[in-house]
């Protein structure tokens, strides 16, 4: 493109995401690391510096230790397990069947309920007395109680994937609708089987949808607050504690310097992520690629 | 909904009216819809539950969670909007519709020229792409001071509109990425072709590119509806009553004596009829923004 | 086309430097003037019965005696979970938002810099741990207005039948030789040790008595959760432990500290509890007794109302015995949820009015009519046939009820020792590792004073 062109057209394009970054991004970040650098708790009404106490704090408590890991396997399991039952489910609606129409819109319901609700929905389903699924479960015979010790973080772990496969298989089915049929039909018609066109020819082509679709994903999985919170309150003990629950407990009893101290360790835990997934998922630019 | 956005790009080469391309299909797959159904119903079943939940009456609902003789009862949506529970709902169900549309709007205002000054015109490279998208990364909690000053210091505490930025924030990393994706993925020659013709970069981008871009679009508005209606903590910390939203209100439900199941889940219920009815009107923004796709591109 | 450039920048750069000149001036509304005395007085509460009786006290003055003041009270409901994450950000920001804060004896030391102390409160109306627990190094910070304590919650048809059947009788000297390693026979909940608990409890178990005709003798609530803290308290305290020993000392290594340790753990490794209740809190331990799965919980005094309430719970109305928590000497947690006036708000002097208005016992009594617990004995006796448990907050309180300490930090603590404990009461964790965790927490959480000023 003429290059001189579009050189104002650039910023002008770009004014308005800068002036939105500019007022409502800016000024919050900087405030709370400075609250993070900060000696400030509800007792404490005038902050003084801190230096780097609050992070100091915070590498040194084994709880918060204690959340990164749980954490991190917790965003790992469930974005693999969403990716690779988001995709498999993506599949098997492609192709018209009877019914699809209203089926697809069943499927991505629980998307829409509010976390914050989904948890208190799950805490009645889920009630040993007076909740349907022990109740369903005893009238087949089964008797498992599902908050018991062992049973919980499974159950935390599937309650997660009930709620956001629909995402993970709504991003993916509308990648697949934007492939280009005859491609992948030409594949099938020369007699690569159904699991070789799948591998060979589709997912390489939705290799920047599977990146997008991971990524944001895996990022909202590691803030993972309200249903956990709702259910357990991070316990027995601190064993299902994730670093939202974390930060928010100590935000919660107005240790907000420390609370600010742990998000920005938080952040910078997956901050390397960023730049690995954006380049797969969005490639150079168009413009970068054209220099 | 669902069809709404994921009708994608691949219809953009089929030509205004005539019906989507139906693959051949020798026989009518049933054994889909049984699955697909099975499915539907387990991943549903905390709606279904609040749904029936909701036309029980308390006495019921306290002990046992299955119960052949039915006693249903509208107490619990009479609740929400008689005053029965001292809370407004009609309300707080329009709070969330403003707030959700109007992030909406501006996430698309700001994010579409911006993904295209990115992407097509080279335009702060992939560090603005990269920054943005780091946003996401940090804990919703980290921002409660600043916002809280911020707002309340721009006389926006409490208000439709200081929800509506919060998230604006909180869903530009999605818009971006998810934009910037798409617009990659469209053929540049067709941009190349209407800039020879003489169109500028705004005409290119509102008559050329917009259409083409519709499918994408129209995933960003309803991700960006879902994620702006399904928000809790921002509201929690700007809003007080004015622009209190229906996730804060639900969570009125839950007290110092108990959680009014039936209420809250009568509030869930309705709380989900919103995002279903705005997937369907972008649906048909989508075949109009397709038709115009086809027509000029 | 530089110039568009150049100009755009010049745009955002003079838009940022607005933004954060705006910013700087914030934080500084200071306590300064006490404002008009009438006016709109705005003031937080949480919903549920709380919120629900306070609008009607609210609306009754509106409509009287505030039309005299010149005062009209505008309440905000915020959620339960999250008022006080709100009101830390508000008091954190200096905000004037609101004129009166809702607060709490676990609370009220934390919130103290943001408190303006009330003026001229009655002492005598209240019981006097609720008046204590809300004061600050000698100053009264808020007013008490509801009070809670727990309660044994029992099946009145099942314990009596207990008391009274020979052959349940017999195996229950059984079940009690097994379980607690004596021979008991049922005696009264009123005088019940921790072993007639756990005996009891056990033999309402299936699992242990297959006669039993709930599922569970028992609810525990045993959840990671602050309030949880509260209620093992009562073990604690029925042991004659407590959080410090007289020299202000940690004391969480202690042989009280174990026992208490030892019957929560006994109640959830036998089983006479639902494995569930490591995730149970109120609504869990209301469903438990309302589904008629549960024989007796030691439950909040909100709850019984629900309980006894033919529509909302038809299984246990009627039949709700109410008993002091058990142990060689009965203890309840006590303390108060409370209002007070925000040091930053503009319109203190009106705020001090309504205050004062909420401690008579006029205004209480609506209160109370209206589902509140209030923490004045004399209107509780008054009103015994409103909701019976009155009669037991009237009479039990003042023997039995006892403050954790008012430290700076007490919130903190309550949380720490649930996140510490919790594994331990259901068998995750061992009971001297979980202890000796909480003790070495306690001990840095006691010793932290209130800030700078």
């Amino acid at each position: 493109m003429p290059r001189n062109h579009t050189r104002g057209a650039r910023w002008i394009l770009s004014a308005p995401l800068l002036v939105f970054v500019a007022v409502a991004v800016i000024y919050p970040i900087v405030y709370g690391v400075r609250t993070a650098l900060q000696n400030r708790t509800l007792l404490d009404p005038d902050a003084s510096w801190a230096g780097a106490a609050n992070f100091l704090t915070t590498v040194k408590d084994s709880g918060f230790w204690h959340a990164v890991w749980f954490t991190i396997l917790f965003t790992a399991i469930v974005t693999c397990v969403e990716l690779v039952l988001g995709f498999c489910l993506a599949l098997l609606v492609d192709k018209y069947f009877p019914g699809k129409k209203p089926l697809l819109s069943a499927l991505i319901l629980p998307i829409m309920i509010a976390p914050a609700l989904m948890g208190v929905m799950f805490r009645l389903l889920l009630n040993e007395n007076i909740g349907a699924v022990p109740a369903l479960l005893h009238d087949a015979g089964i008797h498992i109680t599902l908050f018991s010790n062992g049973a919980v973080v499974p159950l935390l772990i599937v309650l997660d994937i009930v709620q956001w496969t629909p995402f993970t298989f709504l991003l993916f089915y509308a990648g697949l609708q934007a492939l280009p049929r005859d491609t992948y039909e030409a594949a099938a018609v020369d007699g690569a089987g159904f699991a070789r066109t799948v591998r060979s020819v589709v997912l390489p082509m939705m290799a920047p949808v599977v990146f997008i679709t991971g990524f944001l994903r895996a990022i909202d999985a590691f803030r993972t607050f309200d249903v956990i919170y709702v259910l357990t309150g991070g316990g027995p003990g601190d064993q299902t504690t994730t670093m939202s629950i974390y930060i928010y407990k100590l935000f919660a009893t107005g240790n907000f310097g420390t609370a600010s101290a742990a998000a920005v360790l938080a952040a910078l835990i997956v901050l390397p992520l960023v730049p690995v997934v954006t380049r797969r998922a969005v490639g150079g630019t168009t413009a970068e690629a054209a220099r | 909904m669902t069809e709404a956005v994921l009708t994608t790009p691949a219809q953009t080469s089929v030509p205004a009216g005539l019906p989507p391309r139906r693959r051949s299909e020798p026989r009518r797959a049933w054994w889909k819809t049984a699955l697909v159904t099975v499915i539907a119903i387990l991943i549903n079943l905390p709606m279904l539950n609040a749904i029936y939940t909701s036309f029980r009456p308390d006495g019921d609902i306290s002990r046992a969670p299955l119960s052949l003789h039915l006693h249903l009862t509208l107490g619990h949506y009479r609740n929400l909007f008689n005053g029965g529970s001292g809370y407004d709902f009609s309300r707080y169900f329009l709070n969330s519709v403003l707030i959700s549309l109007g992030a909406v709007v501006l996430v698309l205002v700001l994010t579409i020229p911006a993904g295209y000054a990115i992407v097509r015109l080279g335009f702060g490279g992939r560090y603005l792409l990269r920054g943005v998208t780091a946003l996401r990364l940090v804990p919703a909690i980290f921002f409660a001071i600043p916002f809280f000053l911020l707002y309340n210091s721009l006389g926006l505490y409490d208000t439709v509109p200081s929800l509506i930025l919060a998230n604006t924030f909180l869903n530009l990393p999605l818009g971006l990425l998810v934009l910037a994706g798409a617009l990659r993925d469209l053929p540049v020659e067709i941009e190349e072709a209407a800039i020879m013709d003489g169109c500028g970069v705004y005409r290119t981008l509102r008559s050329v590119v917009l259409p083409l871009l519709a499918p994408a679009l129209v995933a960003v508005a309803v991700l960006v509806f879902l994620f702006s209606w399904s928000d809790y903590l921002f509201a929690v910390i700007l809003s007080s009553s004015n622009a209190t939203p229906v996730t804060v209100g639900a969570a009125n439900f839950v007290t110092s004596t108990g959680i009014r199941w039936g209420d809250i889940s009568a509030a869930t219920v309705l709380s989900v009829l919103p995002p279903l009815c705005f997937a369907v009107f972008a649906q048909r923004a989508l075949v109009s923004g397709l038709s115009a796709g086809a027509v000029k591109g | 086309m530089g110039g568009t450039s150049r100009l755009v920048r010049a745009v955002s750069a003079v838009v940022l430097a607005a933004a954060l000149g705006a910013l700087a001036a914030c934080g500084s509304s200071g306590s300064g003037s006490q404002g008009s005395g009438t006016g709109t007085v705005k003031m937080v509460l949480w919903p549920g019965p709380e919120g629900d009786a306070m609008a009607k006290v609210v609306s009754a003055y509106n409509a009287g005696q505030g039309k005299t003041d010149k005062i009209h009270i505008d309440m905000t409901l915020l959620s339960r979970s999250d008022t006080f994450s709100k009101e830390a950000t508000l008091m954190a920001t200096k905000s004037s938002e609101f004129d009166v804060y809702f607060t709490a004896s676990y609370l009220v030391a934390q919130h103290a810099p943001y408190l303006q102390p009330l003026q001229g409160l009655d002492a005598s109306r209240y019981f006097p741990s609720a008046v204590q627990s809300l004061q600050v190094e000698g100053k009264q910070y808020a007013l008490p207005l509801d009070i809670s304590n727990n309660f044994l919650y029992y099946r009145t048809d099942l314990i009596n039948k207990l008391r009274t059947d020979p052959t349940w009788q017999a195996s229950y000297a059984r079940i009690s030789q097994q379980l607690v390693g004596q021979s008991l026979t049922p005696k009264d909940p009123a005088d019940w040790t921790w072993n007639d608990f756990i005996a009891t409890a056990a033999f309402f178990t299936k699992k242990e008595n297959p006669q039993s005709p709930t599922t569970y003798g028992t609810a525990l609530q045993a959840k990671n959760l602050l309030f949880n803290t509260m209620i093992w308290d009562d073990v604690l305290w029925s042991f004659g432990g407590g959080w410090l020993d007289s020299s202000g000392k940690p004391a969480l290594d202690s042989t009280a500290a174990h026992q208490a340790m030892q019957v929560y753990n006994t109640i959830y490794t036998k089983a006479l509890t639902s494995p569930d209740s490591s995730q149970a809190e109120f609504p869990e331990t209301q469903a438990a007794m309302t589904s008629g799965n549960a024989a007796m919980a030691i439950q909040w005094s909100a709850g019984y109302a629900d309980l006894n309430n033919p529509t909302k719970s038809p299984t246990t109305a009627g039949k709700v015995g109410v008993a002091p928590v058990p142990g060689d000497k009965h203890q309840t947690h006590v303390h108060a949820l409370a209002v007070a006036i925000n040091n930053y708000g503009k319109n203190r002097s009106a705020a001090q009015k309504w205050i004062s208005y909420l401690e008579t016992p006029q205004a209480m009594t609506l209160y109370a009519k209206s589902g509140g617990i209030p923490a004045q004995p004399g209107v509780l006796s008054s009103l015994t046939s409103v909701n019976p448990v009155y009669t037991f907050i009237a009479r039990d309180l003042s023997a039995d009820g006892f403050s954790e300490p008012a430290l700076p930090k007490t919130y903190d603590i309550y949380s720490a020792l649930a996140q510490d404990l919790s594994g331990a009461w259901v068998g995750q964790q061992s009971i001297d590792a979980a202890l000796k965790k909480a003790d070495s927490d306690l001990g840095t959480l006691a010793a932290q004073k209130s800030g700078n000023k």
